[in-house]
């Protein structure tokens, strides 16, 4: 997987995190193609396009303007084409209630925003690294937010 | 009472007949008494008259006799007269005997053998008179007949004499057994004039009791109808009967009043009182009303009366079916203004309403501090550390001071905010207790606190706990606080050792138990061997931000307990502190089995 060139989404309506998630990227040395999107209907607007690549890692965040990240994984766990996309969760809460619910709904995992560089870097690769071919099987709420 | 009544109108009744009765009685008696006294005198009046008849008998045969005897001595035609008038009498006389001793066998024996001593006197005169007008006086024949006609005339008397006697003997009989009835009379009549009237007493009394106790009663009852006014004025209710099969209504004082009219100031029907009611109600009650008469019961009913003033009021109303005891159906009903309360209802809903909008701005409020100042928190943290990490070298040594003061300043207002957030997130009211296993929330709660336990080197020690009816997220976290405060106020020198011990207690037995409710609590104690605090602060621990040590010597925002006393209370429990300086301290906590 590392040796290619790993198609990466983000989600997310703050100019801020976007800024951070790339340059987390960019410091990590993956092969990654990391594109953004300013709110969920832009991202859905790509993803429904026939001809788009369907990435292979989409970092959604929940508090979103016009589209949240819930209502896009209910749509996007509708649509066959893009129901088995890894999705990771990237908000700044992590009450019980979103990460209960985002559970339920077939996100991945959960990441809160760290509040560190470098754990924020840490919590994308480990994300990026993991086998989730596997990971999927053992999937379960205790697991799913991830702890760093 | 009831049956008191029952056994004395029975008594009446009896009482009442008997008397009857013995009325009768004295009506017979007197009636036979009576009828006895004729007879006695018709009977002494009858042996009269025999008497009397026999005794003209006997003067008329003398009489004959005697004209006859004249006849011969002076011969005067004019004793001849009276010798036929004499014979006429005797005739008659003896008939009028005959009829009069028609029902007397033995006297109608003696008359019949008197009868023929009569008629042979009659024959042995009309002989002497015939051999007198013959001239053959002093013959034989002559004497012997005058001879035999003196001896029949005395053979007469005498058996006058006997029927006389004879007639007296009856008539004494007679009047012996009267007078034996007649004397017993009276005293029967007396006797049953006195049980009547006995009877009448004892009528009289238990009628005059009964009266006193219906009185009683009757007092009672108008002291109850008054008080019965009385509250219904103060509990703004009121009562009316409705006759079913008649269709009649009767409406109490305070009925009218709840109309906001003066008592029995109109006609108490159904129409009448229709005109008050609410115009959206009319039809709904109007069904109610006609369900009542068919179903002979209302159940509870709800409606609105506007009175003249134009004012509303809330009324509701309930009857139940009575039947008396002469069988006539009829719904006692009590009808209530319940404005007052539909009006406090309205303002417990206005209040609640309010203070719901006011929960969904705490709501609000907490989803503020939690995302909207978390995120601009988190991202100048971010920033910091990403100047930490690349421009650090090239600050100057007070710019590096700075940057640390940032930063320090920055992760004190994270925990700030984190355990603002944990402390209203413990208001919740919705959070349901179920039963959980205290011992994995323990674990969680170790979990949680994993770094500082490693770095520390600290022991924890837990009793096997039993499952208990809890918030287990806000257990979890009161065990968080807890092992997190053991660990943070340990001493420097050893590391920290743990207990955390489980018992059942009562609660008027244990001292730590003062306002809660009787019964059995699990008690968890958390003992640790830090550095303690005197007991004088046990009790200021708890309360929100208040900190007994400085933020330089340990790190805290004195939000902690108050969390921990927060849960508890949740939990209906509590939780209490001990502690001794440099020697370690016990938090206590209480839950309701």
């Amino acid at each position: 997987m590392h040796n290619n060139t790993i198609n990466i989404v983000l989600a997310d309506d703050d100019e801020d995190d976007r800024l951070f998630f790339t340059e987390a990227f960019e410091e990590l040395k993956i092969k990654s193609n990391v594109s953004t999107y300013n709110n969920g209907v832009l991202l859905m607007e790509y993803l429904n396009k026939n001809d788009s690549i369907i990435p292979e890692l989409l970092f959604l965040d929940l508090n979103m303007p016009k589209k949240s990240g819930i209502e896009c994984l209910v749509d996007i766990k509708k649509n066959p084409r893009l129901k088995n996309m890894i999705i990771a969760i990237y908000s700044t809460s992590a009450s019980e209630e979103d990460i209960e619910k985002t559970f339920v709904l077939g996100a991945n995992i959960y990441i809160k925003k760290p509040n560190d560089f470098k754990k924020l870097k840490k919590a994308l690769s480990e994300v990026v690294t993991t086998n989730w071919q596997y990971q999927t099987d053992n999937l379960n709420k205790d697991n799913f937010l991830l702890r760093l | 009472m009831g049956s008191t009544s029952t056994y004395n109108n029975n008594f009446l009744k009896i009482a009442f007949g008997l008397g009857l009765f013995v009325i009768l009685c004295i009506g017979g008696f007197s009636y036979k008494h009576t009828q006895d006294l004729r007879d006695s005198m018709e009977m002494v009046k009858h042996t009269y008259e025999v008497n009397l008849e026999l005794k003209n008998l006997l003067a008329n045969l003398k009489n004959t006799e005697t004209s006859e005897h004249g006849f011969i001595i002076i011969n005067d035609s004019s004793f001849i007269d009276s010798y036929n008038s004499g014979r006429i009498k005797i005739a008659e006389n003896l008939k009028r005997i005959n009829i009069l001793t028609q029902d007397n066998p033995e006297q109608r024996r003696n008359l019949d053998s008197l009868n023929k001593a009569i008629g042979k006197r009659l024959f042995y005169l009309s002989e002497t008179l015939q051999s007198y007008k013959l001239g053959q006086i002093r013959s034989p024949k002559f004497i012997s007949s005058f001879k035999l006609g003196n001896q029949k005339m005395t053979n007469i008397r005498e058996q006058v004499q006997a029927m006389i006697a004879h007639e007296d003997n009856i008539l004494e009989i007679r009047q012996i057994e009267n007078k034996k009835a007649l004397e017993r009379t009276p005293i029967i009549l007396y006797s049953i004039l006195i049980l009547t009237l006995l009877l009448l007493l004892v009528a009289y009394g238990i009628i005059n009791r009964d009266l006193k106790v219906l009185k009683e009663n009757n007092e009672q009852l108008n002291i109850f109808k008054e008080s019965a006014n009385l509250s219904e004025i103060v509990s703004k209710h009121g009562s009316w009967t409705c006759n079913i099969d008649q269709d009649v209504y009767e409406f109490s004082d305070n009925f009218y009043r709840i109309l906001g009219e003066e008592p029995q100031s109109f006609e108490s029907t159904i129409e009448n009182f229709m005109t008050f009611v609410h115009k959206d109600d009319v039809q709904k009650l109007t069904t109610q009303v006609e369900n009542m008469l068919i179903e002979k019961n209302l159940p509870f009913i709800y409606y609105r009366i506007v009175r003249k003033n134009g004012e509303i009021r809330h009324l509701k109303a309930f009857g139940e079916l009575y039947v008396n005891n002469e069988g006539e159906n009829k719904l006692i009903g009590t009808t209530a203004d319940i404005t007052d309360e539909v009006n406090n209802f309205r303002l417990i809903e206005e209040r609640n309403e309010e203070l719901e909008r006011n929960n969904k701005e705490l709501s609000a409020f907490n989803y503020v501090a939690s995302h909207d100042l978390q995120e601009p928190l988190r991202k100048i943290q971010t920033f910091i550390s990403r100047l930490d990490e690349k421009e650090y070298e090239k600050l100057s040594d007070s710019g590096k001071l700075y940057m640390s003061r940032i930063k320090k300043a920055a992760s004190r207002m994270r925990l700030l905010i984190d355990d603002l957030l944990q402390f209203s997130r413990t208001n919740k009211s919705d959070n349901v207790t179920e039963l959980s296993d205290i011992n994995e929330l323990i674990e969680a709660a170790k979990q949680e606190n994993i770094e500082a336990i490693i770095s520390k080197k600290a022991i924890i020690y837990n009793d096997e706990m039993p499952t208990m009816m809890v918030i287990p997220f806000q257990i979890k976290q009161l065990f968080i606080n807890l092992i997190g405060n053991a660990l943070k106020y340990s001493k420097d020198d050893i590391p920290p050792v743990i207990n955390i011990t489980y018992a059942k207690v009562n609660s008027p037995e244990d001292k730590n138990l003062p306002n809660l409710a009787n019964g059995y609590y699990h008690q968890i104690c958390v003992i640790d061997n830090g550095i303690g605090f005197e007991q004088e602060f046990a009790e200021k621990i708890f309360t929100l931000f208040s900190r007994l040590h400085s933020r330089d010597e340990y790190s805290g925002t004195g939000i902690g307990l108050s969390i921990c006393k927060k849960i508890m209370e949740n939990h209906k429990g509590n939780i209490t502190a001990e502690g001794k300086l440099n020697e370690g301290s016990i938090f206590k906590i209480y839950i309701p089995c």
